[in-house]
């Protein structure tokens, strides 16, 4: 079979280039490899609580020998176990004392599945940070290049969010936002008091909350309100690879999919400086074979495409494709977690809510923006969660027989925790390289993954707990306390910049169009291509940079210059 | 060689056009019975002596008793938890549950000369207020376990859930601030 684009990975880079080669009328193979899955076929969001296995738990014998790092992810349970890989099965290599938590899945739409469906812009604030303060390379782009891209990618994929105004988050293409619940509304109220630049909005998520026809024509429909959102949506109302890109790259009849495919390597022609083959393998029966095409999309995920182009040496590139500049598996990055503090609020007590909201609130950054007392570069902002805590409250407190079940008859009091995101600096010590003799199954090598904070994320971490610990107490809350210390890296599942973009060759892998600078027919569209990490939840970005490369690829095969 | 497979298929589309009507009807409880996780497996064997799950029962009736709800004998929680240490637990969680048991057992022996089987009503929830009370109070790990199994297993069964709280598979709507007297009781999830 011939192909004009091979895309590498499904999940949401992969699932947005794909839709957009397909819409441009290019014949495209989507690579795969994990597990064929059929959108809403294979959820189980309609099993009650007392329906699904062991009360969503996974046996315990069974977490702690195959998912022993996956299970630390919060949508890890029974009825999202097939969205992880079996770490027993997919081993990875890190230093003693300095873990990294590489959280994922092997099966069509990747982890466009289980995302947190947190969707924000950067700005120009995250765009020129690198050169202002000197960490880092230079983005090669600016926001104006991307804000079209955001709008192109917010309307299809069906944003919720309200519109605040503020040059560090910039507004989008917006579904109507998902209100506040009681105690939200006057911490929000306090907080704004009480910090002018501060501001307190509901989470921006890619949820539909009121499906237009584009969104309907694709078989979705509009939020339940049900947030079981991990397991897969059977009204396909949060934007995934299964309910919105691969459906549309299908109805135009350009698309074909192969899965449990796993590529191997990138082949390279030095007369043409062009990929000539993707190589794979059969993940059941281990038997190689290989594809060509014009243009090659590499959207495997930050730390897979870094084991793809470091396991695809030539003569011409000893230490990986596309590697002149020796970055490549460099500056990793992810977003500092396991920051900020929760408390508990004694009023409100005769209030409540209806329904299960898919998404908490988010207060953008503020420090080094609109505040510049901070003793660190760059900054954070805060995710928060808030609700009356339910029965499960009873087992930490004292009571049995039929007092105790009336008390727990009633909801309790309401809670509040602040999850801060902090930026973290790419540094080129934080790496991913390959084992030199360890290989999985497949005879792939291992990945080794050495990363660690800095002085300026232990910083900036010290901060937010004392800010969220001030603003809950502020709020009145009582019973604070700070989420404590920084997670080991990898565990906000924003794994980024170990192919980054930039202007100079020397110095980066990817130019402005995410096409590498050495391989004219190699784009790279996933995490790797981040030249610094921003404040926020990047998947939104990863969209409107990939739909971007896509019609940019499109174009320069059109009109010949590929 | 991988073979290249289409995206779309029938049993998609026949998945699509039900999910399409459950739309309209909102019955989509209609579809649990596909729900089921295809991992599911039944226990290996008995975790617990008849003496051990006779001595459950009683225990875990005193702790969610029936009032003008079931409790967690009408919900089914011993065979639940009986049920949950075979599929799920741990050696260890095992072991911890049968050493509660066998704590409670002791301390009915020790206050009152004979078992908890053997005590009136009363006199089991006069000692279940003061072992609950004691191990909450030191922390006691194997309680709070023990004790968390058995709120989960009362309060997500379908009794729990749907009767003595409330629950909607599908709520529908997000209504984000209301009186609590107009929501009633708390949310099971």
């Amino acid at each position: 079979m011939n192909f004009d684009a091979i895309v590498i990975g499904s999940g949401i880079s992969g699932g947005w280039v794909a839709k957009e080669l397909c819409a441009r009328g290019l014949k495209t193979l989507l690579i795969e490899r994990g597990r064929r899955v059929d959108h809403k076929v294979d959820y189980l969001d309609f099993a009650t609580p007392w329906e699904v296995s062991n009360r969503d738990m996974v046996p315990e014998d069974e977490q702690a020998e195959h998912y022993a790092i996956q299970s630390t992810c919060s949508a890890f349970s029974a009825a999202t176990r097939q969205w992880w890989v079996r770490d027993s099965e997919h081993p990875y290599v890190t230093p003693a004392e300095r873990p990294f938590s590489w959280i994922r899945g092997y099966h069509l739409g990747g982890r466009s599945i289980t995302w947190g469906r947190q969707t924000y812009r950067l700005s120009d604030y995250d765009f020129s940070a690198n050169k202002l303060d000197g960490n880092g390379i230079d983005w090669p782009i600016r926001y104006a290049d991307i804000s079209p891209w955001y709008d192109r990618v917010e309307s299809f994929a069906g944003i919720s969010g309200a519109s605040e105004g503020l040059e560090q988050l910039p507004d989008g293409q917006f579904l109507p936002p998902l209100p506040l619940n009681c105690l939200e509304l006057a911490f929000k109220q306090k907080v704004e008091a009480d910090h002018p630049t501060r501001r307190v909005t509901v989470g921006r998520c890619a949820h539909l909350t009121e499906p237009t026809p584009e969104h309907i024509a694709l078989g979705r429909g509009p939020c339940q309100m049900r947030n079981v959102c991990e397991r897969g949506c059977g009204y396909g109302a949060y934007f995934s690879s299964l309910s919105a890109t691969l459906p549309a790259a299908q109805k135009t009849g350009n698309l074909t999919i192969v899965t449990d495919a796993i590529v191997e390597r990138l082949d390279y022609d030095h007369a043409k400086r062009r990929v000539s083959g993707v190589r794979v393998i059969d993940a059941r029966t281990r038997s190689g074979s290989s594809y060509q095409a014009r243009v090659v999309f590499l959207c495997a995920s930050t730390i897979a495409s870094t084991q793809i182009l470091l396991a695809s040496r030539s003569e011409y590139f000893p230490t990986g494709l596309a590697n002149r500049s020796d970055v490549v598996g460099r500056y990793l990055m992810d977003h500092v977690v396991g920051i900020g503090a929760a408390g508990t609020h004694p009023g409100f007590l005769d209030r409540y809510y209806y329904g299960r909201r898919p998404t908490g609130f988010y207060l953008p950054r503020y420090v080094n923006v609109t505040e510049n007392d901070g003793d660190f570069v760059r900054g954070f902002g805060f995710q928060g969660y808030s609700g009356r805590s339910g029965w499960d409250r009873g087992a930490d407190e004292v009571g049995v027989g039929a007092e105790f079940k009336q008390r727990l008859r009633t909801p309790g009091r309401w809670d509040m925790r602040l999850v801060g995101f902090g930026e973290m600096l790419p540094r080129a010590d934080n790496r991913v390289t390959l084992h030199e003799s360890r290989a999985d199954k497949w005879g792939i090598p291992l990945v080794n993954i050495d990363c660690t904070h800095g002085e300026n994320e232990r910083r900036l971490a010290e901060r937010a707990n004392r800010d969220a610990a001030q603003m809950l107490a502020a709020a009145g809350f009582e019973n604070i306390v700070p989420n404590g210390n920084i997670s080991p890296p990898g565990q906000a599942v924003h794994e980024m910049g170990t192919a980054r973009m930039g202007h100079d060759p020397a110095t980066s892998v990817l130019n402005r169009y995410n096409q590498a600078h050495d391989v004219s027919n190699l784009f790279i569209t996933d995490g790797s291509c981040m030249t610094s990490s921003g404040t926020v939840n990047p998947s939104l970005t990863y969209m409107a940079l990939s739909a971007r490369a896509a019609n940019h690829a499109a174009d320069l095969l059109a009109s010949g210059d590929i | 060689m991988p073979v290249p497979e289409s995206f779309d298929n029938a049993k998609l589309n026949r998945r699509a056009l039900l999910l399409g009507a459950v739309f309209l009807v909102g019955g989509a409880a209609a579809l649990t019975r596909f729900a089921r996780d295809p991992q599911d497996t039944a226990g290996s064997g008995p975790v617990l002596t008849p003496d051990q799950f006779a001595l459950l029962e009683q225990v875990t009736e005193v702790m969610i008793p029936a009032t003008d709800t079931p409790g967690a004998l009408g919900a089914g929680v011993p065979a639940f938890l009986r049920q949950l240490l075979a599929a799920w637990g741990s050696n260890e969680t095992r072991a911890a549950v049968v050493r509660v048991l066998e704590a409670i057992e002791k301390e009915s022996w020790g206050k009152f000369g004979a078992g908890f089987l053997e005590i009136p009503g009363e006199r089991r929830l006069e000692l279940m207020r003061s072992y609950d009370g004691q191990s909450i109070a030191m922390r006691d790990v194997a309680y709070g376990k023990f004790k968390h199994l058995v709120l989960l297993g009362y309060y997500h069964s379908e009794v729990g859930a749907t009767q003595e709280l409330r629950y909607e598979l599908v709520p529908g709507a997000w209504r984000s601030c209301l009186p609590l007297a107009e929501v009633g009781r708390a949310s099971a999830v």
